[in-house]
């Protein structure tokens, strides 16, 4: 019997094919699937009626504004730069808007590889903070000052979170190193160290930076009430990062230091070249994570009296007159958190990606 | 003798209560080849891991190209530069590529310059026939391609003496030739060897010596026809027997 060369099977495609086989395979997956379809369009039909189609958008329409008709956008336009800027002074908050551009462009350019260089991220973090605060605060060149006290609203949020982070950084590296320290009493008292700033709330630790510190420290080393949260916030964030720097140094084989040692290489390359780009690199996931949850809990310093953006956001609808558009401003406030969060989620997943691919 | 690379004397090295080195005495001339062979646990790996320091011993004298090997972090810098390794596991920088584990010592530990180190690193490369290879990661690599790029990056620092720990043994069969191959070239080339091995074929090809250890000890030691031939302990008889199926 000849043989004969056989074109392979049609392999199966088009939409229906992929229907079938992602949604009708089974009896039961056709059930869930209609279920779950029903439920879906019926969410979405009615956020999308309450969102845009029955939604008022301008505030001359506000009399419109009542709980049978959607939303009521119109308290964005009329609240927005509240929301915003906080209590920063309405013709100044231009500055607002340009300080918070430069630190999310500064953010931005440092989660590029080609800025991941020892020399390259102080200097671009410097000049991002630097222009940040002299923006915000002014005081100079015919600027008008305005402290830290009146800075708000979102650029204060990312102000903190990412003052946060930059800090808290590398502080959780030297808590980690320190930790391994071949030295007892380093390691043990840094590990002591770390195991107590875990073990108590934020909150308590903020407030002990805002409203203790001022009653131990001499004047001249306290610092304004927003550094020395920002400082105590780091340390806290690191106190967390150092444990998952530790994980990551931990996962890395012993070889590693041999090969180091028996090349000669000095022991700060070891850290520096070997060690802590491969820990950064095994506990990526983790670091995410906890990015994504100091951004959120940046909320909390509203307790002590700065304006972020979900204080800005209470404020708003604090004044009677929009008190019934709470809904509103709160999804306002989540889409703005989850513009950021999510971000920061997917460049943890594309970095993911591209070191399977073998990049370092 | 000037003229001796490696100079033991009463080593003696301890795991808690357990006596791992005991007396060792042992001298290997410049430009020789030596083969350590011997059971598992018999401190093989411990020997050789105290000639570049990765390990401490507890008394004796041991000295490296003169070097006393020690405490001594300046002496101990000197001879690490002097000396290569190259281990069972490769232990390459899974984060950095080919060509980079190979550049980035001679950066760190010799204080070239990126061109001069880049072009040492090609060189070797291309010697041990990986230069294909430098733009990859480790883990593109076989086992038997990635133990020569271990030998590339330890070769690119010049290193006078250069010690082997089982190069071969976490390798595929049809590997173990490519990296022997290159082995026997460097001990023809005149480098001073010290190669713990079970691969009894490069000690008849390459070896000058051969010394059998047991339980911390040198039970035996002669050129390579000695051994093989003429035995005269009953382990080592019953090690070659092992060795040599
Ligand atoms: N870090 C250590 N702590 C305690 N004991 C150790 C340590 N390293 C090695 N030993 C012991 O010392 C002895 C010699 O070990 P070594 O690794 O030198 O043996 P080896 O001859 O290289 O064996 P193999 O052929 O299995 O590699 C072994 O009994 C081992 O259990
Ligand atoms: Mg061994």
């Amino acid at each position: 019997m000849a043989i004969e060369a056989q074109a392979p099977p049609p392999s199966a495609t088009g939409p229906a094919v992929w229907l079938r086989k992602h949604f009708f395979a089974t009896w039961y997956d056709t059930v869930f699937s209609l279920v779950f379809a029903v439920l879906i369009y019926l969410a979405l039909k009615a956020f999308i009626g309450w969102a845009f189609v029955d939604a008022i958008w301008r505030v001359e329409n506000k009399d419109l504004c009542t709980h049978d008709a959607g939303a009521c956008w119109a308290v964005i336009e009329s609240r927005g730069r509240l929301i915003l800027f906080g209590l920063y002074p309405y013709e100044e908050q231009w500055r607002s808007t340009l300080a918070c551009l430069a630190v999310i462009i500064t953010i931005a350019l440092s989660c590029l590889p080609s800025f991941w260089s020892i020399r390259r991220l102080p200097i671009l973090w410097i000049a991002g903070f630097a222009t940040f605060v002299l923006l915000m605060r002014g005081g100079f060149a015919g600027l008008e000052l305005v402290t830290s006290e009146q800075w708000g609203g979102l650029s204060l949020t990312i102000f903190i979170f990412s003052a946060v982070f930059v800090i808290g950084m590398p502080l959780a590296v030297l808590f980690a190193l320190a930790r391994r320290s071949s030295l007892p009493v380093i390691a043990k008292s840094f590990g002591f160290f770390i195991d107590i700033v875990r073990s108590l709330p934020l909150l308590a630790l903020l407030f002990a930076a805002a409203v203790v510190v001022p009653l131990l420290v001499p004047d001249w080393l306290q610092g304004n009430k927003l550094m020395r949260v920002v400082i105590a916030f780091a340390i806290f964030f690191a106190a967390y990062q150092a444990e998952i720097i530790r994980a990551g140094l931990q996962s890395i084989s012993q070889g590693q230091e041999e090969a180091v040692a028996a090349l000669g290489m000095p022991y700060w390359s070891l850290v520096i070249d070997i060690l802590l780009p491969q820990a950064f690199r095994n506990t990526l996931p983790s670091t995410i994570n906890q990015a994504v949850i100091t951004f959120k809990e940046t909320s909390i310093v509203t307790i002590i009296g700065f304006f972020e953006v979900m204080a800005s956001g209470n404020a708003a609808i604090g004044s009677g007159e929009w008190g019934n558009q709470y809904v509103e401003v709160y999804v306002f406030l989540a889409l703005i958190y989850f513009v950021f969060v999510f971000g920061l989620s997917r460049y943890g997943a594309w970095l993911e990606t591209r070191m399977r691919l073998g990049h370092a | 003798m000037h003229n001796s690379a490696i100079s033991i004397h009463g080593l003696e090295k301890y795991y808690g209560d357990f006596h791992a080195l005991k007396n060792i005495t042992l001298e290997v001339p410049d430009k020789q080849t030596l083969v350590i062979c011997g059971p598992s646990g018999s401190g093989k790996s411990t020997l050789v891991r105290c000639m570049n320091g990765l390990e401490t011993y507890h008394s004796g004298t041991l000295k490296v190209l003169g070097l006393p090997i020690g405490d001594d972090t300046k002496v101990m810098d000197q001879v690490r530069k002097r000396v290569g390794m190259v281990f069972q596991n490769f232990n390459l920088f899974p984060h950095l590529t080919i060509l980079e584990n190979c550049v980035l010592p001679q950066i760190r530990a010799l204080g070239r310059d990126r061109t001069a180190a880049t072009r040492e690193a090609r060189e070797h490369l291309q010697k041990m026939q990986v230069d294909i290879h430098a733009e990859k990661y480790p883990d593109q690599l076989s086992g038997g391609q990635q133990q020569r790029v271990a030998l590339a990056r330890a070769l690119a620092l010049k290193p006078e003496i250069m010690l082997f720990d089982e190069p071969t043994s976490a390798l595929d069969p049809e590997m173990i030739s490519e990296v022997l191959e290159v082995m026997q070239e460097l001990a023809r080339a005149d480098m001073t060897i010290v190669c713990v091995t079970h691969e009894m074929g490069f000690a008849k090809a390459v070896a000058d010596r051969v010394i059998l250890m047991a339980e911390g000890e040198i039970v035996e030691e002669g050129t390579p026809e000695q051994m093989f031939n003429n035995p005269q302990h009953q382990i080592t008889r019953d090690f070659m027997e092992v060795v040599n199926g």
